[in-house]
Order: C-alpha cells, then structure tokens, then sequence
C-alpha cells in the first residue's frame, strides 16, 4: 500500500459558508477513509427552547439554518398543532406551502450556484445566485425579511397574502420558470458535466436505508420518499404535483432531481394562488388557548429532506424537551460511502452533492478525533483540484472532438 | 489622515469567518459578490487566506469550540486590520446568548471596529456599515 | 392502515410489549422494556423495512426515557419505541449493529444525557468541547418522582 496521506477541507473557505473540518486519508489519489470533527455549530437551540415559551421558540428554530428558515417552524408548527389538536384555516394552509415551496426553489437555486463553482463554472454561481434576488425580493415583499421570515405561528401564519402580492408572485415565477429553463440547458446537456458528475458519489437503496437519508439524496438513488405526499400536510394534498426521483444514485442524478424539482415547486405554488382567490381573505389563524400536555412528532419536507421535530409539553408554557433532527445529519453520514473510493479532486463536489447544511446539524453533530497525518494540500486546493479537473476533462473531450 | 485611512484609500480584502453562525449572514455576505450588489466593481473582494486580507468579517455566536480559532486567526491577520461583526450574533449573541455553548460576544474575544446589527442584516446595511466606517472625518471634527 | 390489527399482531409477536397507545394521527408509541429493543428493531428495520428517523433521550420523573422513532413511509405513520432506564443505572445496548445509521445520535446522547450505551463502536466525546467537564451533562433536569 503506498503512503497516506491527509488532506484537511476546512475549517474556513470562503464558499463553504460554515465551519466544519474534515479529514480526507488518501492512498495516492484515491480516498481510503474519511473523518470529521464539528461541534463548532453548536448553539444548545433545544436546551435554549425550554426556556422559551411555545410561540417564541417559532423565533429560535427558524434561526437554527438561514435556507431552512421556514422548513423548520413548518415542522415544529406539525408538531404543536398536534398536541393541541387544532385544525387551521384553509387559507393559512395555502400560504404556508407557498412560502414552503418559494423557500425550496431558493434553496435549490443556491445549492446550483454553489456546484457550480465547485466544478468552475463560475458563470453558473454567478446566475443561479442573481436569479435567488427576485425571489427573496417577493420575500421581503409578503414576510418582511429576505431570510428569517417570522411567518407561521401556533394556529396559523401573522401576515396575508393580498391580491396585489399574488399577482406579483405569479410575473416572478413566470420569469423564474424561464431562468431555471436557461439552468437546465446549460447544466444538463453540457457534455462536460455529464463526464464530471456521471458516477462520482454513487449511493445505493441499501446506502440510504442504511442511514435513514432523506429527501433528494434519497430520491436520486430511487427511494422514493417526500413527506409532502407520505404523510401530507398544509395545502400538499389539495394541490397536485409529483415526486421527483432518479435511478443512478450518483451526484448528476442529484442535480437533475433538485433542478426538476424546482418546476414542481413552481406549479405548486400557482395552484395554491388559484385556490387563495377562493378563500376569505383575513382567516388566517386559528384560536388556540394553551397547549395541553402531550406529545407532538411534526415533520416536513425541507429543501434537504425531512425535518422532524418531537415536542413535549405539560401544560406548562414551554416545552418540556423539544428535539430537532434535521435532514443532514442523516445524509452527512453517507459521505463516507459516497467519497471512499473516489479521487480528491472529486471528493469537493462529492460532499457538495447532499446539500450539507452544517448549522441545521451541528446542533447535535458529533465529532471524530482522528490524530496524527501529514497536510500536503488545503481546502483551497482542493476547490482548484476540482475545478482542474473540469478544465481537464473539457481538453480532453476538445481534443477527441467529441464536443 | 491616518495611517488606516491612507492604507484603505484603494480596494478592499476581505476574509469572512465564521464563528458558529447559522448562516443567514453568511449568505447575505456571499450575495455581496453576486451581479446585483457587486462589490467587486469597489474593488473588494473575498480572499482565502487572512494574510491577504484588509477587513476580517466575523458573523456567528463565538461558541467554546471556535474562540481558540477566532483568537488564531486574529494573531495571523497583517495589521492593521479592521474587524467588522455581521449579524446580531457577533455583536451581542442575539438569540443564542442564554446558551450554554456561548464563549461571547465577539469583542470580548477580539477587539472590534464596526458592529452591523440585523438578523441577517441586508447586503445594504453592510455595504453602508463598511462604507461609514471607512469615510473620512467631517470637517467640523477636525478643529479640536 | 388498520391500526387494531396491527397492534394486536405486534403483541403477538413480541408479548414483552407493556404497551401500545395511538398518541395523535398517525403516530403510535411502543412501551417496552430494554430487553425487547433489539428484536423489534431488527423486526421493524430489516423485515418491515421502516425508515429510522432519529432517536430522543428525555430526563422525566420516572427515569431516562429513550424514543427510537421510525417511519413508515407506505402508510404515513410514524412508529415510536418508548424504553424507560432508571435513573441510577442509565445503560442500554447499543442497536449500532442493527441501524448504522444510528451510531452518531448514540453518541450525541452520550454526551448530554450521561446514558451509556454498551458495545458502541467509537464512544468519544464529539458535540461538546474536549475542555468541557467530565460529568456534566446540560440535558439532565434532575427533577424526581415525589419532588415538589
């Protein structure tokens, strides 16, 4: 076996936003093993949420991860409204999903850019992210705030939707709709990509089971699972819509089930618009006088997967254990499937592929201690290996005249 | 005028750490870079290293696990260096701050020259942060 | 889903079972003691292939309750085993050779809750810093049966 070596990514890189530290052991060019060590995330949100009463912890857990901002008040709201029993309006069901689903397309859009810096196409960053600016405008324009957006509440949501806000929802999807058309084209049916991505991060139905993944990380290995249609809630069943998923498990299949899904995403939220025109505007929040004791298991779909939240309460104005299981720490766990086996220079968009959102899962991340190795590259070169490699491939391809 | 007044005359460096943050921030800073704000027309922009930077940007709580490192990354930076806190969380904990991971606020840990509260503040209000701590003087200042 | 049956046949199965209740929709709640964890997990992972979701530690009254929550994705239900440790001796089984994917919320446990898990394939310390004292665990209530 030839020698090991150790190629730390982190803990700071101007694009990968959070800190997180990981250890690639690497024999040559191949990855043999793989370790990390967090906990830098760490905040103590569910200690921090016994202290808090039940409408305020709305304000803590949508700070738990800046693009999950809304997936997890939606399943702490499941969770809650369970225990107390409540059935909400028909209207604030709607505008739940509607911000539900705008946060998803927002989320997948960055996750675009991001991969495609990875890769070096810096050109794709640099659109996808532009693109983002109408929907967080609409944003600010229905919540109040471009991120973090304080809408839902025990029983319902705090602000309505008017006829003037739909309307202009509905022209930004239209040219949202149009901008994920050029994205597609552009990524999909680059031949350079297909040979970057084809193969690389390949997880299996056993994988997924294995580690209880969820959400496209899931459904691009075939495992067809979304809570939206398992175990529907808010407006999912009123709307209709499908499941996207993909046969090949590898981190191309994840891309073209993200970039689908935006499409899904879009046609959801019209429909809702459809049906907000025919409830009474104003109804969007149900009376609910206390929580009695109980527990409550709300899930819901988030960008990355499902988001699960377990309350318990006793009557008392604050929950008695509130645990947060968000969809990452689940899929974090199968780098070690996806990246064994690969070159460095695939590793970066390897671990990309799943989306990770450290601060969602950092709350109950642990950490590996590996000691001893010796550093011959960091996570800048680790980026630039694998945007040598496209260049690479491109060449190549050049060369054997096949683009 | 001062020594960091003629330093910063020209284009920006910029080195963003974050210390435990739930990236809201983070991303707002990114977007910084992207076609609608574009401060790379100013001249700024992101760099990989704190050794080339002339502004260390730090958002997030700063939690047990990452005030060592703030502290290593301070004592690497060239100075002079201007520490600007993003976000509630650097400033004062914002939420987070009955939590028992909490190791701040961050000018408890380093000293710090501008705070831009927000939770996430919007690219605006950094761009106005940084630019009202790098203008010159008024005038009126200036006779004492 | 036919929810009488299936209790009725999950009694069957596993009489150590001390009790099924439906807590909300869709969401029912196994009570069972430690012994039976390992059989019904491997029942419900392997044979009905339900989905591991996560697992809760909760400081109660009466002891260290442990919810290992599944999913059943056909049906929609979420499926949750309710195991009761006393509080002087926290220690269950590790079910890591069972649900892979369940070693790293073992150890997160590990470290806020004090609970042991025996025969864990790497029981370090993670979450918390290395400086943070041995012996204190910032999940526990310590809030006891017959405390006013």
């Amino acid at each position: 076996m030839g020698k090991k070596t150790i190629v730390p990514i982190g803990p700071y890189h101007p694009l990968l936003e959070e800190p997180e530290f990981f250890k690639l052991y690497c024999d040559g060019e191949i990855v043999v093993d793989m370790e990390w060590e967090t906990g830098y995330n760490h905040r103590g949100i569910e200690k921090i949420c016994e202290s808090k009463t039940f409408e305020q912890v709305f304000y803590v857990v949508e700070r738990i991860c800046g693009i999950c901002s809304t997936s997890h008040p939606f399943a702490y709201a499941n969770a809650v409204e369970s225990i107390a029993g409540v059935d909400i309006p028909v209207r604030a069901k709607l505008i739940r999903s509607i911000v539900g689903e705008l946060e998803r397309i927002n989320s997948h859009l960055l996750w675009v850019g991001l991969a495609g810096h990875f890769l070096g196409y810096n050109t794709v960053f640099m659109w996808a992210w532009k693109y983002r600016e109408p929907v967080l405008d609409m944003f600010e324009i229905i919540t109040g705030n471009r991120n973090s957006y304080a809408m839902f509440t025990i029983g319902g949501v705090r602000r309505d939707i008017d006829e003037t806000k739909a309307a202009q929802l509905l022209k930004v999807l239209d040219d949202v709709k149009k901008k994920t058309d050029l994205l597609v084209g552009a990524v999909m049916d680059d031949p350079v990509i297909h040979a970057r991505l084809k193969g690389v991060g390949t997880l299996t139905a056993k994988d997924i089971h294995d580690f209880g993944s969820v959400g496209p990380t899931a459904r691009a290995s075939g495992v067809a699972i979304d809570v939206r249609r398992d175990d529907p809630y808010a407006a999912y069943d009123m709307v209709n819509w499908k499941v996207i998923t993909a046969q090949a498990g590898d981190v191309f299949a994840k891309a073209e089930v993200r970039l689908l899904e935006m499409y899904e995403s879009i046609a959801i939220i019209q429909q809702c618009l459809e049906l907000l025109k025919k409830e009474e505007p104003g109804n969007i929040k149900a009376k609910v006088k206390e929580i009695p004791p109980g527990m409550g298991l709300g899930h819901a779909e988030a960008p990355r997967g499902e988001v699960f939240h377990f309350v318990k309460s006793d009557g008392g104005n604050s929950p008695v254990r509130h645990k947060i299981r968000a969809p990452s720490y689940n899929c974090i766990t199968t780098f070690r499937r996806s990246c064994i086996g690969g070159t460095i220079s695939d590793a970066a968009i390897a671990t990309a592929a799943v989306d990770p959102c450290y601060c969602c899962t950092e709350r109950m991340v642990q950490a590996y201690d590996y000691k001893s190795g010796e550093r011959i590259l960091n996570a800048a070169d680790l980026i630039r290996l694998s945007q040598q490699k496209t260049d690479a491939l491109r060449a190549e391809m050049l060369a054997k005249g096949m683009l | 005028m001062g020594i960091k007044e003629f330093c910063f005359k020209k284009s920006l460096w910029v080195f963003h750490l974050s210390a435990g943050s739930c990236n809201n921030c983070d991303i707002e800073i990114l977007d910084l870079l992207t076609p609608r704000y574009d401060v790379e027309r100013f001249g700024m922009k992101l760099v990989g290293s704190i050794r080339h930077a002339d502004v260390l940007l730090v958002t997030g709580i700063v939690t047990n696990k990452t005030k060592p490192r703030v502290l290593e990354v301070y004592e690497q930076a060239p100075k002079p260096i201007i520490v600007i806190a993003v976000g509630a969380c650097p400033c004062t904990g914002g939420i987070f701050a009955s939590g028992y991971n909490f190791a701040g606020p961050l000018d408890k840990v380093i000293p710090v020259d501008a705070y831009i509260p927000g939770c996430p503040p919007k690219p605006e209000a950094m761009l106005a942060g940084i630019m009202k701590l790098l203008s010159p003087p008024a005038p009126q200042e200036n006779k004492a | 889903m036919n929810i009488e049956q299936y209790n009725a046949e999950l009694k069957g199965r596993f009489p150590q079972i001390k009790g099924i209740e439906v807590v909300n929709t869709k969401r029912l709640m196994v009570h069972i003691p430690q012994e039976a964890l390992a059989p019904i997990t491997d029942y419900w992972f392997n044979q009905l292939q339900y989905r591991y979701i996560i697992v809760s530690a909760m400081d109660s009254a009466d002891g260290y309750e442990l919810i290992y929550h599944y999913s059943d994705d056909k049906t929609g239900w979420i499926m949750n085993l309710n195991v009761l440790l006393p509080h002087d001796k926290p220690e269950i089984e590790s079910m890591t050779p069972i649900v892979y994917g369940i070693e790293w919320i073992e150890r997160e446990i590990m470290d806020i809750m004090g609970i042991k898990f025996l025969n864990h394939p790497l029981p370090k310390r993670f979450l918390l810093p290395e400086s943070w004292p041995e012996g204190e665990y910032p999940y526990r209530r310590k809030i006891r049966k017959g405390d006013r």
